[in-house]
């Protein structure tokens, strides 16, 4: 119900901006970079999908937070295969922090694998900030698999249903490599809440979902016992290493650890590094705010300071819970390093990646 | 489950609340009399709009907006054969024939009624569809949605037309538009020819409006005069609810088709419509006025749409899924506030559904009263000589599609397939199968290799996919069973139409040759693609060159395209060869205003067509032209503005 009168005057305002067209004046503060400034967010996807969900949940967050109040709108340029929009944002964006751009996995890979149509260059343009996305692994019971040991002798063929090879699907394809798993891949469904209804169905019984859709959608079917979670893609430790576990999941184990328990060893060599790079971009930092090569200082500053008081932000913290899984936002100036490393695999990295996705998911470069 | 209704009924005794579902209606309502823009344009507008009220009423808002686009878009479809939305193309097929015999009247009271119906019997669905969508989905499995768009595609074959050779080459060609863009089941983008703008597929809405919409207004220019030919708006508007009353039956075939499209994920509200259309059409014992206005083929495909976007709404709010890419942004909203749907959803928070509910009831009944009251208006429009009415018809058009993926791509590919509608037209071509094929392309070729991969070839003995199967290949066989029958009865001696000849053989001929040629590139670019790429272009191509190569022998010897599809009966080839003429020469014009879009931007460049058109082309004394110029590019400048548009900004511009 709408009471006290500030939301009459937001709805006064909203309405106002709807029927006469204008904008209205943002707050004014005289010494911050971005006072009666607007940041325009290009997301390169269509309405309604991860990157604009989250752009949209952050943007009144960044209005109350970065100094000076800049107004924040959030602008779809899809097509393309998200690569319209981020050749779109790389050809327009001035330097001037006033535009943004908020990107998954399935903008960087491209980038990543030298498509020709990617023409925007993620390495010269600077991290505002990134929120994290966590994948839960999860299995049929029918497979009688309880544990992660139990991936090896699984007592029917896993079958696992994913979206494309170079998509977001990518890291967890390489850890079914790196655990040596044998599963069969279908690919081409149209999204992973189509994949989900498959698993429900019976029609795949080894899945991974975002932790905001599993802790709501699929934890239901893990009380009801039809879905056995095994496994998080785990979460970097200070070194930036992927070895830590997922703190929204704390009590799944991470790749990392199941490799070891069934092998024995630290994973190590081109596998285990090209699963960290994967699963690093798509999910450590699978929302990546990004601004253009030459923001000012003081742009990006103001957005760092704000990242932090959105995260000390109540209404941040309780909403986020059921929206992003309960990530904060990380700082650009804190995680650039790490973002820039895992788009620079080594050579034998890039070439493995490049190999399995040639010879086994036909992909051509 | 009452106690939940109530409550949430109780939402709307806020005013301020109803204030903003009636904001939400007007929104939905004025995009989606605007061709072009549709749902995802309102719903995307009011987003960022919305999202600072509270969740029960940003949902009425949203729902408010989503809810009438179907009921609105209607109006252009009618009036000027534009579709409002891709899924009122039948509409624009059936209903716009009739404003031009003078009972456009008629024709939008039916569509507005069987809207409001249509939309009723959606939310019943969807209020029914609670207890009962787990179990139902759970039986939907990849074999089952791959044989229910075989089924879709089979609709198409009610609507070949009286030459069935090139009704199954346009939804060949429907299916190659469909195919462009990534594989589903492969790493491999097809037909993208290099072009960026290419890899995600051609955008519906852009082929609706170049197919039907921008084919209609060429010809209409063309014709000269205004849209309507006898003046008479009379008492229409009881008879097109008479019709409804008469027909009660086919609305309900209609929402029912509807709710099932919504429910399937694959399948949204244009296949819904065009698959009412195509069954009211089969099941007509008369079918020859259809085509040339038939009041049942605007009833059918209405009520299918308003149904559709209902029925969309039952995975997106019963399983998270959304059930098109409207229901996706209304699926994002709710992340947005933390809904997160699903069974906990149904189980927790009921009211949320039932105040989806209730607005859009709510909405549908203002959609449709707003419709009745600003359309005797509009229907007016139909009076004035159209070429005053077109140039903001075309800027608005132009608009719409630069909307879909805002790159000049949208333009070229809208002007290329309005040539395309057009020749299919002129030479007799049924458009239907094309956009069915269009959209039913891709869905199905997705889920039959998913089928495959996932079920090997045991799905074919699913109980549920025989079941499907049956009321595939019945009317199949009933058909060939009715052509033998007819055969052996004595044929009706029906005087052979005269030999094309002269610029209409030349048009006839050069259609038929530039689909073999399409065809025949298609193929051979077709084999270069990996076998899951692969298949189902070779199966779609294959046959079609050898059609196409039919019916241009046939071309050649000099077939006429028929009079149904025709639309200028008894016009002498003289005649003919100029309105030919004259067409094209519009077509130039239009290409020369998005040239001049793409050098000095929007705005400029609307101004300078519409400045030029009025004064040559609709003989408008200076002044005036100069008024009507100004004051129309202001609207849509304020317009574009108020929906957070896009314009082309132009290369010579300074930014």
């Amino acid at each position: 119900m709408i009471r006290d009168r500030g939301q009459w005057v937001m709805v006064g305002v909203a309405m106002a901006v709807l029927l006469v067209a204008l904008p209205s004046a943002p707050a004014q503060s005289q010494a911050a970079y971005y006072a009666g400034k607007s940041i325009e967010v290009i997301v390169p996807f269509a309405p309604g999908g991860a990157a604009d969900v989250g752009a949209r949940f952050a943007a009144p967050f960044l209005e109350k937070h970065i100094a000076g109040n800049p107004r924040v709108t959030v602008r779809n340029v899809p097509g393309g295969g998200s690569m319209l929009g981020a050749s779109f944002f790389a050809a327009n964006a001035r330097p001037d922090g006033l535009m943004l751009m908020c990107t998954t996995s399935s903008t960087v890979f491209p980038y990543l694998f030298g498509h020709p149509s990617a023409r925007y260059d993620l390495s010269k343009m600077r991290v505002a900030m990134t929120l994290a996305f966590g994948p839960v692994v999860y299995v049929s019971p029918r497979t009688g698999v309880r544990k992660p040991a139990d991936l090896l002798k699984p007592g029917e063929p896993l079958v696992y249903g994913g979206i494309a090879a170079t998509g977001s699907d990518l890291p967890v394809l390489v850890a079914f490599e790196l655990l040596k798993l044998n599963v069969k891949t279908v690919l081409g469904f149209e999204g992973r809440g189509p994949i989900r209804l498959a698993f429900e169905r019976g029609e795949t019984n080894l899945d991974f979902q975002f932790t905001p859709v599993y802790l709501t959608q699929v934890v239901p079917l893990v009380k009801e016992a039809k879905a056995v979670p095994i496994m998080t893609g785990g979460f970097p430790n200070e070194r930036g290493e992927l070895v830590s576990r997922d703190p929204v999941v704390p009590d799944l184990p991470s790749v990392f650890e199941v490799y070891r328990e069934l092998y024995g060893s630290r994973p190590a060599g081109p596998r285990w590094r090209a699963y960290e790079a994967a699963s690093v971009l798509t999910f450590t930092y699978g929302l990546t705010w990004w601004a253009p090569e030459g923001t000012p200082p003081d742009a990006l500053r103001a957005i760092y300071e704000a990242a932090d008081r959105i995260n000390a932000d109540r209404d941040f913290q309780e909403r986020g819970k059921s929206v992003t899984g309960g990530y904060p936002l990380r700082r650009g100036d804190t995680v650039e390093r790490a973002v820039q490393k895992a788009m620079r695999p080594t050579l034998d990295v890039t070439k493995y990646l490049t190999d399995l996705l040639r010879d086994k998911y036909g992909v051509r470069f | 489950m009452l106690e939940a209704a109530v409550a949430a009924l109780a939402v709307f005794g806020d005013p301020l609340r109803l204030l903003l579902l009636c904001g939400g209606v007007l929104a939905g309502f004025l995009v989606g009399m605007l061709p072009g823009l549709g749902g995802i344009v309102a719903v995307s507008v009011l987003l960022p709009l919305i999202l600072r009220l509270d969740a029960r009423t940003a949902l009425a808002t949203l729902t408010g907006a989503l809810a009438v686009v179907y009921t609105s878009d209607t109006i252009s479809s009618v009036l000027v054969g534009t579709p409002g939305s891709p899924a009122s193309a039948p509409t624009a097929l059936e209903g716009h024939p009739l404003a031009k015999q003078g009972q456009a009247a008629r024709a939008l009271s039916a569509a507005f009624l069987s809207s409001l119906l249509g939309g009723f019997l959606g939310v019943l669905g969807l209020t029914l569809a609670i207890p009962v969508a787990r179990p139902l989905v759970m039986v939907l499995g990849s074999p089952e949605l791959f044989m229910f768009t075989a089924l879709g595609i089979t609709y198409a074959g009610s609507l070949l037309g009286k030459a069935p050779v090139r009704g199954l080459l346009a939804g060949v060609l429907g299916l190659l538009l469909g195919l462009v863009g990534p594989a589903p089941a492969a790493a491999e983008f097809r037909y993208t020819f290099g072009q960026l703008y290419l890899l995600d597929g051609l955008s519906l809405v852009v082929v609706a409006l170049g197919i039907f919409g921008l084919a209609e207004v060429v010809s209409l220019l063309a014709r000269g005069g205004a849209i309507a030919r006898s003046v008479d708006l009379g008492s229409g508007w009881m008879d097109g609810i008479r019709d409804v009353i008469r027909h009660r039956w086919l609305v309900l075939r209609g929402a029912a088709i509807g709710v099932w499209a919504g429910i399937l994920p694959a399948i949204g509200a244009t296949a819904a419509a065009w698959m009412s259309y195509g069954h009211a059409v089969a099941t007509s014992r008369d079918r020859r006025s259809f085509g040339k206005g038939d009041i049942r083929g605007v009833i059918a495909p209405e009520s299918a749409n308003n149904a559709a976007s209902a029925g969309d709404l039952i995975p997106t709010l019963l399983f998270s899924v959304p059930g098109g890419p409207a229901a996706a942004v209304i699926l994002g909203a709710l992340y947005a506030y933390g809904i997160y749907p699903g069974p906990r959803l149904v189980a927790e928070h009921l009211d949320v559904i039932y105040v989806i509910v209730w607005s859009f009831a709510l909405a549908n009944i203002l959609g449709a009263a707003l419709s009745f009251l600003v359309s005797p208006i509009l229907a007016r429009v139909t009076y004035i000589p159209f070429a005053r009415v077109a140039p903001p018809l075309l800027i608005t058009m132009v608009l719409g599609a630069y909307q879909a993926t805002r790159h000049l791509g949208d333009l070229v590919a809208l002007w290329l397939l309005g040539l395309m509608g057009w020749a299919m037209k002129r030479a007799g071509w049924p458009r239907a199968p094309l956009l069915i094929g269009f959209v039913l392309a891709k869905p199905m070729e997705r889920y039959f290799w998913l089928t495959v991969k996932l079920h090997g070839w045991r799905w074919l003995a699913y109980p549920s996919v025989l079941i499907v199967g049956v009321l595939l290949v019945a009317p199949l066989v009933w058909g060939v069973v009715r052509g033998l029958r007819r055969r052996s009865r004595p044929a009706v001696e029906t005087p052979p139409a005269p030999r094309a000849t002269g610029s209409l053989r030349r048009l006839t001929t050069t259609v038929s040759a530039a689909c073999l040629a399409c065809l025949a590139l298609a193929l051979w670019q077709g084999m270069g693609f990996q076998f899951d790429a692969r298949l189902l272009p070779l199966l779609v191509t294959v046959p079609g060159v050898a059609l196409a190569g039919i019916q241009t022998l046939r071309a050649v010897q000099g077939e006429p395209p028929g009079p149904a599809e025709n639309g200028d009966d008894g016009l002498g080839p003289d005649r003919l060869a100029v309105l030919i003429g004259d067409e094209l020469h519009r077509f130039l014009q239009i290409a020369g205003y998005l040239l001049l879009i793409w050098l000095v931007g929007f705005h400029a460049a609307s101004l300078v067509f519409m400045l030029a058109f009025l004064t040559w082309v609709a003989g408008m004394r200076w002044l005036p032209a100069v008024a009507y110029a100004v004051v129309s590019v202001g609207v849509f400048h304020v317009l574009s503005f108020g929906f957070a548009l896009r314009w082309p900004a132009g290369v010579l511009v300074w930014r």
